[in-house]
C-alpha cells in the first residue's frame, strides 16, 4: 500500500495526474498496445480530470491510444441526461481530449438485458488484456464504484440497488426529488478493480476520513469496500491532509516517513517494470490465445516459472462463465490474479513436507532398541485379546 | 464505423475555448456545428452512438460566439431600399440576394426586409421576393429572410414619421389587407410540388391598432402566424391594452412614433406594465444615440428585459457618403453622418447604423452585460418570432448560424465588439481577418 498525503485536495489532484501522465507515457501505448485506464466519476476526480484535460492541451500527454472503462453508470436515465455518467465524462473530459470515442466504454443503464451487459463489460476489459490503472474514489461510507457496504469482496460487474443513504445524497442532483433519482445502478464489481494491475484512489475531506481510516488501519471487510484494496499488490491511496483526520498519527507519519526516504533515495515508489509497460501483446488475439500468453510469461525466469506452477496447481481455471453466475472463492482468486503476469516483490517459497520417518536415523547394531510403532499396536492388541 | 465517416458536404466543426451565449450567461463550453444539416450537433449523442469526432477544430482562445444577429426591422442596406422597385423590376430580386450576401458580413444572419407604407402595387411586385429565403439552407445566400415586414400602410395619419400621408389607409375588414399587400401574400400557401403548406410571405404587420377596424383584424392576422406589432400610432394605454388582449405581442421602435409616456396616461409604454394581467408584449428599440435617449433605453430594458429587441430600422443609406438622397414617394433623405432626417423638416429618418454598433450602443449605455445585450439581437427577437431553438440559439439542433465577436475594452472601460468572423448554416461566410 502506498498512502501520498498532501496538503489540499488541489495538490491531490495534481500529484495523481502528474502520475497518471507519467504512467501512460512510460508505457509508450501504441494502437495494438494501448493503455488501459479505468475512469470514476464523482467530485473528488474531477479536479485530475481538469489537470489531465490541461495537460493534453499543453501537449505533455496524449489519449490517442488509451482505452479507457467507466466504473458505473445509472439504469433508467437517458444517455444525455445531465446527471448520467456518460454526460459527467463527456463535460469533464472526454470532450477535452482525444480519447477516440470508439476507445471508450462506459456501461448502458439502458441495455435490454442488463446482466448480459455487465457480462459483455468484463468480457470487453479482458480483450483488451485489462486494465493497467484503475483510477477511483471513494464514498463516505468507503464505498468504490457502486459497492456499496456488504457488496461481495468478490463481485463482478452487475446490476446494484443503490443504499437510501445514496439515494438521498444523489437527491441533491436531481432536484431533490426522491423520485427521480434512479434507485439502481450497473458498476464493476469489487473483484473487477482488484484485477486492475494497478489502483489508485482518490480521497479528499474530511467527511471522509473515517472511511480512509477503516479502510487503512482497519481489517478487510465488506463493509468498507474500499478495505479490499489491501489484497491488491499495487494500490495508491492519494489523500489530502483533512482525509487523515481519524488516523493514527504513527500511521500518518509512517506513510509520510516512507514518501520521503524514498524520494530522498532519488525513487519513487515505483512499480516493477512489467507492471509499468504491460504485457506486451496483440490484441488481435482472440480471448482464448491471450488468456494462454498470459499465463505463461514470454521469458520466465526460474523463480517466475516456479511460481506459475504452483499457481497452476492452486488456482481454480479461469472461469469462461461471468462470476456473477458461476462466484469464486475470493482470497484465492485477489491473491493470485494479477500475480501470474510478473514476479511479485516479496515470495516466501512454499514450505513442502517431509516424511517425518525420514528424519529418523537408520537403525544400527548396539544402540537401543526401538520397537516401531506398529510393533507396539499389536502387542496392545494382543494384550485386548 | 462507416457512419461516423462524414461526406464532402457534412462536415463538423468544433469550436473550442470559447465563451457561447446562452441566456443571459456566457458559458465555457465546446460547440460542434455540421454543415451538412446546418445545425448545431448534439455533440455528446453523436460522439457515444456514432463515434464521430470533429473534422477541423478551432480554437477560439476565449472569444465568444453568439447566435448570428436578428434584424426584425431593415429597411434596406448597400444602397438597396426594399421599398424601392426598380426601374428594371427584374433586377430587384438579384439585388436582394447581393444584399444578403453583404449584410451577413455584418453579422446579421437572418432578418425581416421592412417595408415603409407604399401603394399596392409595390408590396404586389416586393413582397413575393422578400419571404422566408432560407428553405434550400445555402449557407452562400447569405442573410435570410424569415419573411417581411410590412411597417404601414395601416398607420395613424399624425403618427406617420417619414411614412408619406397619401400613402396612408384604413382597414375595417381582412379583405383590405389582402388587397393592399395581395392575398397570395398575407394567406398561407401550397407548395405547388409537394402540397406542403407554407407560411405567407409577410412575417410581421406593424399598424395603428387604434385606426378603423385594425384592433378587431389583429386576431385574423395572428391566426396566420403573422405578429401585430403596434406602432406609428396614437394609441391610449386603453388602446394598446386592447391591442394585446386582441393578440398583438410587438410594438414597433417603442417611444418613437407614439405619444410619449404621460403619468396620467402610460400610452403604449404602459403594456409593459403588466397592464390588466395581460402578458407583456416584445419592443423594439433603435439604439442610435439619435432615435432614443440613452437613459430612456436603459428604462424601457429594466421595465421588461425579456421582452427588449434592438433593431436598427436602418435605410439603404448605410455605408454612403453625406449627401441628399433621392427616396420614395417623391421625398429626399438628407444624410449627414448617421444622421438621416427627411428634407425640409427635421424628422428622423430612419437610422444608418448597423445591429452589432446598436448592441455595443447598449452595452456601454445601459451597463447590461455581454450576453444581456447579445440576447436582445438573437434570442429575444427569436422568441418573439416563435422560432425559439431554432433560431437566435446556441442549443442543440439550433440553426447554427453563429458570429464570432471580439470583445475589446478600452481604457476608459468602453467596450467594443467586433465581428470577428460569421457563419451561416454551418460554414463560415466572413471571416475580417482575411
Amino acid at each position: 500500500m502506498r498512502l501520498i498525503i498532501r496538503d489540499d485536495p488541489a495538490s491531490a489532484a495534481s500529484y495523481i495526474a502528474k502520475y497518471i501522465i507519467d504512467r501512460i507515457n512510460a508505457f509508450a501505448p501504441t494502437s495494438e498496445h494501448p493503455f488501459v485506464l479505468g475512469l470514476p466519476t464523482g467530485s473528488s476526480p474531477i479536479g485530475i480530470y481538469k489537470i489531465l484535460v490541461e495537460k493534453y492541451k499543453a501537449g505533455e500527454i496524449s489519449f490517442e491510444n488509451v482505452v479507457t472503462f467507466n466504473m458505473d453508470e445509472y439504469i433508467g436515465i437517458p444517455r444525455e441526461h445531465p446527471e448520467s455518467y456518460h454526460t459527467f465524462m463527456y463535460k469533464h473530459f472526454f470532450s477535452h481530449v482525444n480519447v477516440h470515442p470508439s476507445n471508450i466504454n462506459i456501461l448502458n443503464g439502458n441495455a435490454p438485458d442488463l446482466e448480459a451487459e455487465c457480462v459483455a463489460y468484463e468480457r470487453k476489459i479482458k480483450s483488451v488484456g485489462g486494465i493497467d490503472l484503475f483510477l477511483g474514489g471513494i464514498g463516505p461510507d468507503g464505498h468504490i464504484a457502486f459497492n456499496e457496504p456488504g457488496s461481495s469482496l468478490a463481485s463482478r460487474t452487475r446490476v446494484k440497488t443503490l443504499a437510501y443513504d445514496t439515494i438521498i445524497a444523489n437527491s441533491r442532483f436531481f432536484g431533490n426529488d426522491l423520485d427521480k433519482v434512479p434507485k439502481m445502478a450497473l458498476t464493476v464489481g469489487v473483484q473487477t478493480v482488484l484485477e486492475a494491475r494497478e489502483v489508485v484512489i482518490i480521497i479528499t475531506g474530511a467527511h471522509k476520513a473515517l472511511a480512509l481510516q477503516r479502510c487503512i488501519e482497519g481489517g478487510v471487510n465488506h463493509m468498507w469496500t474500499l478495505s479490499s484494496l489491501q489484497l491488491h499488490p499495487h494500490p495508491m491511496i492519494v489523500v489530502d491532509e483533512d482525509a487523515t483526520l481519524e488516523l493514527q498519527v504513527k500511521t500518518v507519519k509512517y506513510f509520510k516517513s516512507i514518501e520521503k526516504v524514498a524520494a530522498s533515495q532519488g525513487f519513487e515508489q515505483i512499480l516493477p517494470s512489467a507492471a509499468r509497460t504491460g504485457p506486451r501483446h496483440s490484441t488481435a488475439h482472440s480471448d482464448a490465445a491471450h488468456m494462454a500468453a498470459r499465463t505463461k510469461p514470454q521469458q520466465p525466469s526460474l523463480q517466475t516459472k516456479a511460481l506459475s506452477e504452483l499457481q497452476t496447481q492452486s488456482s481454480l481455471p479461469e472461469p469462461n462463465s461471468p462470476s456473477i453466475l458461476s462466484p469464486k472463492p475470493t482470497t484465492n482468486m485477489l491473491l493470485n490474479a494479477p500475480a501470474t503476469e510478473y514476479p511479485v516483490r516479496s515470495h516466501t517459497p512454499e514450505l513442502v513436507m517431509d516424511n517425518m520417518s525420514s528424519r529418523i536415523p537408520e537403525f544400527r547394531e548396539g544402540d537401543v532398541p526401538f520397537d516401531r510403532l506398529e510393533g507396539r499396536g499389536l502387542a496392545a492388541s494382543q494384550v485386548g485379546a | 464505423m462507416p457512419s461516423a465517416i462524414p461526406t464532402k458536404r457534412d462536415k463538423i466543426t468544433k469550436f473550442t475555448n470559447c465563451r457561447l451565449v446562452k441566456g443571459d450567461e456566457l458559458i465555457e463550453q465546446d460547440l460542434w456545428v455540421s454543415s451538412g444539416t446546418g445545425k448545431i450537433v448534439r455533440s455528446q449523442e453523436v460522439f457515444y452512438s456514432e463515434h464521430a469526432v470533429p473534422d477541423a477544430t478551432i480554437d477560439l482562445g476565449g472569444r465568444i460566439i453568439s447566435p448570428g444577429l436578428i434584424d426584425v426591422q431593415l429597411n434596406g442596406a448597400f444602397g438597396f431600399d426594399f421599398s424601392v422597385i426598380p426601374e428594371d423590376p427584374t433586377t430587384y430580386n438579384k439585388t436582394l440576394k447581393l444584399v444578403n450576401r453583404s449584410l451577413v458580413q455584418t453579422g446579421v444572419t437572418s432578418y425581416l426586409p421592412t417595408l415603409t407604407s407604399q401603394r399596392a402595387e409595390v408590396y404586389h411586385h416586393a413582397l413575393p421576393y422578400l419571404g422566408p429565403s432560407g428553405g434550400m439552407r445555402i449557407a452562400e445566400d447569405g442573410a435570410e429572410s424569415l419573411g417581411a415586414h410590412c411597417e404601414g400602410p395601416f398607420l395613424s395619419p399624425t403618427k406617420n414619421g417619414i411614412h408619406k400621408v397619401e400613402v396612408l389607409t384604413e382597414a375595417t375588414k381582412f379583405s383590405d389587407l389582402e388587397d393592399c399587400y395581395g392575398a397570395c401574400n398575407i394567406n398561407p400557401t401550397e407548395d405547388a410540388l409537394n402540397g406542403a403548406k407554407k407560411r405567407p410571405q409577410i412575417r410581421m404587420i406593424t399598424a395603428a391598432p387604434e385606426v378603423a377596424g385594425m384592433c378587431s383584424l389583429i386576431p385574423e392576422i395572428t391566426s396566420r402566424d403573422i405578429i401585430f406589432s403596434t406602432g406609428h400610432s396614437e394609441a391610449t394605454y386603453e388602446d394598446a391594452c386592447a391591442a394585446v388582449k386582441a393578440g398583438g405581442t410587438m410594438i414597433t421602435h417603442l417611444f418613437n412614433a407614439m405619444r410619449p409616456l404621460h403619468h396620467r396616461n402610460p400610452g403604449v409604454f404602459g403594456v409593459l406594465g403588466i397592464a390588466e394581467s395581460l402578458p407583456r408584449p416584445y419592443f423594439g428599440v433603435i439604439a442610435d444615440g439619435i432615435h432614443l435617449h440613452p437613459t430612456t433605453i436603459k428604462i424601457a430594458f429594466n421595465a421588461h428585459p425579456d421582452g427588449f429587441i434592438l433593431v436598427t430600422d436602418a435605410m439603404h443609406l448605410v455605408g454612403l457618403s453625406d449627401g441628399t438622397y433621392e427616396w420614395t414617394n417623391g421625398d429626399n433623405i438628407v444624410k449627414s453622418g448617421p444622421r438621416l432626417t427627411l428634407e425640409g423638416s427635421d424628422k428622423i429618418a430612419g437610422s444608418s447604423i448597423t445591429l452589432i454598433e446598436c448592441v455595443t450602443n447598449f452595452l456601454n449605455w445601459s451597463g447590461a452585460t455581454v450576453p444581456q445585450a447579445l440576447k436582445a439581437v438573437t434570442a429575444t427577437p427569436a422568441a418573439m418570432l416563435g422560432m425559439t431553438g431554432v433560431k437566435g440559439s446556441l442549443e442543440d439542433d439550433a440553426d447554427a448560424d453563429l458570429v464570432i465577436i471580439n470583445e475589446r475594452v478600452e481604457a476608459d472601460g468602453t467596450k467594443t465588439l467586433v465581428i470577428d468572423e460569421v457563419w451561416k448554416f454551418g460554414s463560415k461566410v466572413f471571416d475580417r481577418l482575411q
